[in-house]
């Protein structure tokens, strides 16, 4: 009797009205604020005090983009945000690399305590680096630098890249390694020309996800670089905000802006993400 | 087992060795795993190690930046400061609440995501684009974004309030509504990675756990609690503990939301931290206060080091 109740129920579950319904609610849930932005950013700043508020823009405008860029220094935000994160990126990828491969492939005799080190420091809070590092980069002249950033961003991402890099260098046989060795490469010859093109997927999501991390940084984006002409995006957007006006469809074309290159990494290695982040660790 | 190197053994070095290259090009297994870590070794060191000894050593200073005066040893004083100092309080008790209501709450909304997004869909890119996008929305962008939801006037909160007949609210004037909103934030930024996750932990279930489920009789709610729950529990303490060392950080959405208001209502932990250290310069208070935070989340991880040790879920 169970059986038959279990079926009914199971195909109720797997029918496809109820998989339109789950469809809806998990894109609603995860689209609409920034749907709701990018409509904002269409309309005109009358329309958006209108009441009652409307949702779709009645004329749409590309105004508030060109606002965007000449209220404020946008595209220094974006420049800034894309050399912070793609230095650091890299800084991040080269040490994990390293770190990585000796993990996954030498016999380390402390290589629980190296792992148990490395999951203590992903837990690490970043807030308790603001006041140390401000300290320290003011005495050293830093402050307002994209050094003051790049070091500590690096610091960020380096224990969720090291780990998902060695798990991915430990899914390529130690064979082909072996085999290129004993043609006459160095260790480190058979890492760059053999284990890090063959890793070259996991390589590119331990990136992407040092780059998100860089890319939505703020406490310390906020804390260290006050000039106008070195802040990330994240610190740049709160400028629009006057000390009594709150041009919402520009901020919205801002944020527009700011979303759009990390929305573009997201929908085309979207795959790679998910399977680094579930892979290698938890941070978000 | 005689060796004294870092190794347990050489015996997947190669054989051929070419004597004229030099030790540095090609060295043994030891100076290798030196070299390897090195980098990373060297990068904690002066980016935690050293910030934190230093921190710990200012939280005992009288330090002033506006004050002009020399550093000065001032014992605990910065210490003794935290219990008259109403602010602390409220801040802390913030930063707690958050924690005990986002994380699970995050789980509950993630765990549902999840189990939806587990259909067997013929297209997987949109739901899976739906639980990234919020993943990688900046939390900075979301907490502005939520702020202009929640706003009284042009809010679309309030908008589909009034469309059901219920009346309009005024978030963020009063202290309860304006947390709410916070945490509501909150649980919609994290709910989509948790999702993610325990997505993750659901497809490596295997099929046939469930189908023998069904030959025995169990129910659906019998197979939720004794199949998929004692099978991800480890992924879910894992992430769990995660969501725990970030939400006592908080920063970003309350900052963008309320910045703290009305009054310090709303401030937390890491937002008194800033203030106390970027506005007011006062980095001895602030050292302490992040001290505080310190112990607070090095508390968390020994428990997640203890646990994951105990499961032996290690990788």
């Amino acid at each position: 009797m169970s059986t038959a109740a279990a079926s009914t129920f199971d195909s109720a579950l797997s029918g496809k009205p109820l998989r339109a319904i789950a469809a809806l609610i998990l894109i609603v849930n995860g689209l609409f604020p920034a749907l709701w932005i990018l409509l904002t950013s269409f309309k005109t700043e009358a329309e958006l005090t209108q009441k009652p508020i409307t949702w779709l823009p009645h004329a749409a405008t590309l105004r508030n983009y060109i606002q965007a860029f000449s209220d404020q220094p946008l595209l220094t935000f974006l420049f800034n945000s894309f050399m912070v994160a793609l230095l650091s990126t890299a800084l991040t990828l080269l040490v994990s690399v390293l770190a990585a491969y000796a993990l996954a492939r030498l016999n380390l005799r402390f290589r629980g305590l190296i792992m148990s080190v490395i999951i203590a420091v992903s837990t690490f809070p970043l807030v308790t680096l603001l006041v140390p590092l401000f300290e320290t980069m003011r005495a050293l002249n830093l402050l307002n630098s994209r050094t003051a950033l790049i070091l500590p961003y690096t610091v960020l991402s380096l224990p969720v890249c090291t780990l998902v890099l060695t798990s991915f260098f430990e899914g390529i046989p130690r064979d082909l390694e072996n085999a290129a060795m004993i043609d006459g490469c160095t260790r480190f010859g058979a890492l760059f020309r053999v284990v890090v093109p063959l890793s070259a997927p996991g390589v590119f999501t331990a990136g992407i996800l040092a780059f998100v991390n860089s890319w939505d940084e703020f406490l310390l984006a906020l804390s260290f670089n006050s000039n106008p002409g070195l802040r990330t995006l994240p610190v740049g957007i709160q400028l629009y905000q006057g000390e009594f006006a709150f041009p919402w469809p520009v901020i919205s074309a801002a944020l527009v802006v700011g979303i759009v290159p990390i929305a573009i990494l997201i929908v085309i290695f979207q795959e790679r993400v998910v399977s680094g982040l579930t892979a290698g660790g938890v941070k978000g | 087992m005689t060796t004294t190197s870092m190794f347990k053994s050489q015996a997947d070095r190669p054989v051929a060795r070419r004597p004229w290259l030099s030790r540095w090009s090609d060295p043994d297994d030891t100076t290798l795993a030196v070299m390897l870590l090195a980098p990373a070794a060297i990068l904690l060191g002066v980016m935690i190690v050293y910030p934190v000894s230093r921190l710990i050593y200012t939280s005992f200073l009288d330090l002033s930046l506006t004050s002009g005066l020399p550093a000065r040893f001032a014992g605990l004083a910065n210490f003794r400061q935290m219990p008259d100092d109403p602010v602390f309080w409220q801040a802390t008790w913030n930063t707690v609440l958050i924690t005990l209501i986002t994380v699970p709450g995050s789980l509950v909304v993630g765990f549902a995501l999840a189990l939806l997004a587990n259909l067997p869909f013929q297209v997987k890119w949109p739901v899976r684009l739906s639980l990234l996008i919020p993943w990688a929305l900046p939390l900075s962008f979301a907490g502005l974004i939520f702020g202009w939801f929640f706003h009284s006037e042009y809010g679309v909160v309030n908008d589909v309030l009034g469309r059901i007949g219920l009346p309009r609210v005024i978030w963020f004037n009063s202290p309860r509504l304006a947390f709410a909103a916070i945490c509501l934030a909150i649980i919609w930024k994290a709910s989509s990675f948790m999702a993610m996750i325990i997505l993750a932990g659901l497809q490596t279930i295997p099929r046939s756990l469930y189908e023998a489920a069904d030959v025995d009789g169990a129910g659906r709610m019998r197979q939720f609690f004794e199949i998929t729950l004692p099978l991800l529990k480890p992924t879910i303490v894992v992430a769990l503990i995660f969501r725990t060392i970030t939400a006592l950080q908080t920063f970003d959405i309350p900052y963008m939301m309320t910045g703290g208001g009305p009054g310090t209502e709303t401030a937390t932990l890491a937002m008194y931290i800033h203030q106390n250290t970027v506005s007011f310069l006062d980095l001895g208070y602030g050292s302490a206060l992040a001290v505080v935070m310190f112990g607070l989340s090095m508390l968390v991880t020994a428990l997640y080091l203890r646990m994951i040790r105990g499961s032996g879920a290690a990788s």
